[in-house]
């Protein structure tokens, strides 16, 4: 008979003990297997976004990433200039505004206003309609809106609208220009409460009645061959004054600023849940062999060696944890299904970022803890039985 | 309807406007006073008294000397804790002095120029009325509430977050202590059989069990309670340094302990109970494997 079956014979003797030792491993394994998924994956999920626009650099015209955002001066001739670059494939340009805009004359909503020169293939999905066109002529002001402000003002591609532009730090009213919307899409950065709306940039120049606009964000896809970092050094060298992050460099920032509270507390809580699984499985395995005392002498006796005695517990200690590190699994991503449900709720925050992103990573991590925390819960039981008196247990259980 | 009050020293708060020189000039009494964060002041290597000058680009091309007044711990702001606190504050013609050109009027940075106007209303629910009619009379100014509503504000979020985590824990920790009150309650099969046999009544064992679980729980709350008491200000200390912040972030308060101890009580008595209840209703031969 192996170490492993005595252990399981065991394991199923005391089937009520074992059954809650593996359920209560299960839930703190779940909670820890979902401040692994948390500790990585907003950055991974924040890295996919910022990826799926198929752009790997962005040009801002002040330090850091700010939330208000300076315009490129000259972006119009800088996006010409950076695509001539042997490292630069393609450029567009961004420009972000306030705007309200009317569905009648008295149904109306703050939006934010995107004008780019991208006219496919932008940073949303096409629910219905059609994507800008590429030639301006054709439509003076199609506009994209999202799923959410299209349900609210009750529009559809075709329909016609008003929309005002709000120009951040100029004192203005400007007159309202007549738009088409040409689809209804699900934009990617879009936050869950924001109305956003896009459109070309010549026609955001006619709402701001402006000859040219300058961008306030370009988007530049590298060359294969090259690389963003080669292309962030290019553009560097054609405009020391601007800010030009890969988005390998954007998600070092996040990671460094905005992402820590998350990181944080991912390592402060795994931490705790490892040392209170380890806790509960050594007081319970404890607990369990100074009531089989009497058992083991007799096992000992019988000329069972120490070291099968050993192997017997810590099989005893891999049954419980592995059980509840396994059940973990599904636990944990039904959790963690809810627990990103309820931190997407911040403000502010795109549609798309998620909190908790499924990685074989923290699968192994997870393994190899919970694997360490099997082991090290086992040690004082086994000590415990290693130095147990064979002759002096035997009498104390018969005189007991 | 409606009193503003804007406040009367308009202070400034400097970003991006680079501090260029400090502690070796010789002191201006007369230049006027700027307030610099503790952060600041120790990067800078300045003390109260010294004399600075602030420049709005890193030629230098339109500067001001300041003397430093002061320095001050910044409000700890809990969505900026991870931000290093480089901050001064400065009377608003000293500020519009390093990034204003009075001659261009049509500049947004010229001297009449502010980014923001904050406004006290007598009555803060009016804060909505007050931005739209604001907004219908000034057409091109946004006014935004600064008050945030309970849905909207990322610390409620996060507090459902912690929220959530507890219970798992709470709902581990009792599959956990049921285990336990399990082999408690085998060890004892052999004394209850024999108290039931001499007479003793089930509800007065299941009293005696009811307390005993009773008393584990209130212990464990109170052995939980202290060591959150004495975890707050380490882990209050570690990150403080780590951030270099006044930030509290962890605070244990009454009505926390009470609630720990709350959820503990109930659930040491259910455990208790349940773990004795087969013990107490089986026939008493069959606790003795007869």
């Amino acid at each position: 008979m192996t170490s492993l079956w005595l252990a399981w014979r065991t394991t199923k003797r005391y089937r009520v003990r074992a059954v809650l030792a593996v359920i209560g491993v299960a839930v703190i394994g779940a909670l820890l297997f979902d401040m692994l998924l948390l500790s990585r994956g907003l950055l991974a999920s924040f890295a996919d976004l910022l990826n799926s626009g198929g752009f790997d650099v962005r040009i801002v015209g002040s330090e850091g990433l700010p939330i208000v955002r300076l315009p490129i001066a000259g972006s119009t001739r800088l996006a010409a200039e950076l695509r001539a670059l042997p490292e630069v494939r393609d450029v567009v340009l961004i420009r972000i505004e306030r705007a309200t805009l009317w569905s009648n004359e008295r149904t109306s909503r703050t939006v934010t206003l995107v004008g780019t020169t991208q006219t496919s293939g932008g940073p949303y999905t096409i629910v219905r309609g059609d994507d800008l066109p590429r030639d301006s002529s054709s439509d003076r002001c199609p506009l994209l809106v999202s799923r959410r402000l299209a349900a609210s003002l009750g529009v559809e591609p075709g329909s016609s609208v008003q929309i005002s532009v709000s120009p951040e730090g100029v004192r203005s009213a400007l007159p309202p220009v007549a738009c088409r919307v040409t689809g209804v899409v699900n934009f990617f950065f879009a936050s869950t409460g924001e109305h956003s709306v896009a459109t070309t940039m010549t026609a955001l120049q006619e709402a701001l009645s402006v000859g040219a606009v300058d961008a306030d964000l370009m988007l530049v896809a590298s060359q294969p061959a090259a690389g963003p970092a080669a292309a962030v050094r290019a553009i560097q060298r054609v405009r020391p004054d601007l800010r030009a992050y890969s988005n390998e460099d954007v998600v070092a920032l996040f990671n460094q600023n905005g992402f820590a509270y998350f990181r944080q507390i991912s390592f402060v809580l795994s931490s705790l849940t490892m040392v209170f699984a380890f806790l509960l499985v050594a007081t319970l395995l404890t607990v369990s062999v100074n009531q089989r005392l009497g058992e083991i002498a007799a096992l000992r006796a019988l000329g069972i060696s120490r070291g099968r005695i050993a192997s017997i517990l810590l099989w005893e200690s891999a049954l419980l944890v592995g059980g509840g590190a396994l059940l973990a699994l599904p636990l944990g991503g039904l959790l963690a299904l809810g627990l990103d449900q309820l931190l997407r709720q911040m403000p502010g925050l795109p549609e798309r970022l998620h909190f908790f992103v499924f990685q074989w990573r923290a699968v192994a991590t997870h393994a190899a803890l919970f694997g360490v925390t099997a082991a090290a819960a086992a040690a004082y039981p086994m000590w415990l039985t290693a130095r147990l008196p064979i002759a002096a247990t035997l009498r104390r259980e018969v005189v007991g | 309807m409606i009193r503003r009050w804007l406040q009367g020293t308009a202070i400034a708060f400097v970003a991006g406007v680079a501090l260029a020189h400090a502690g070796d000039s010789p002191v201006d009494t007369q230049a006027p006073g700027v307030l610099l964060s503790r952060q600041l002041a120790a990067r800078a290597r300045v003390s109260i008294g010294d004399s600075v000058t602030f420049a709005s680009d890193p030629e230098g091309t339109r500067t001001v000397t300041l003397r430093v007044a002061g320095i001050y711990e910044p409000t700890p702001d809990p969505m900026r804790f991870t931000a290093q606190r480089l901050e001064a504050h400065m009377h608003l013609p000293d500020l519009l002095a390093v990034v204003a050109d009075g001659a261009d009027p049509a500049d947004p940075a010229a001297r009449e120029a502010v980014d923001t106007i904050n406004v006290k209303l007598t009555d803060p629910g009016d804060a909505g009325r007050f931005a739209a009619e604001l907004t219908a009379r000034a057409p091109g100014v946004a006014a935004t509430p600064t008050g945030r509503a309970r849905d909207d504000d990322p610390f409620a979020v996060l507090d459902r977050f912690h929220l959530a985590i507890s219970a798992v824990t709470v709902i581990g920790a009792t599959a956990f202590l049921l285990a336990l009150m399990v082999i408690r309650a085998e060890e004892r099969r052999d004394t209850v059989a024999i108290l039931r046999l001499i007479g003793i009544s089930r509800r007065s064992l299941l009293t005696a069990v009811a307390i005993e679980g009773l008393l584990i729980a209130v212990i464990g709350a109170i052995f939980g309670v202290l060591t959150a008491f004495a975890a707050e200000g380490l882990v209050n200390r570690f990150f403080q340094a780590r951030y270099d912040t006044a930030l509290v972030f962890l605070r244990v308060t009454p009505s926390i302990a009470l609630r720990s101890v709350a959820t503990a009580l109930p659930l040491g008595l259910a455990a208790g109970i349940a773990a004795s209840w087969p013990l107490l209703r089986g026939e008493i031969l069959s606790l003795f494997r007869r």
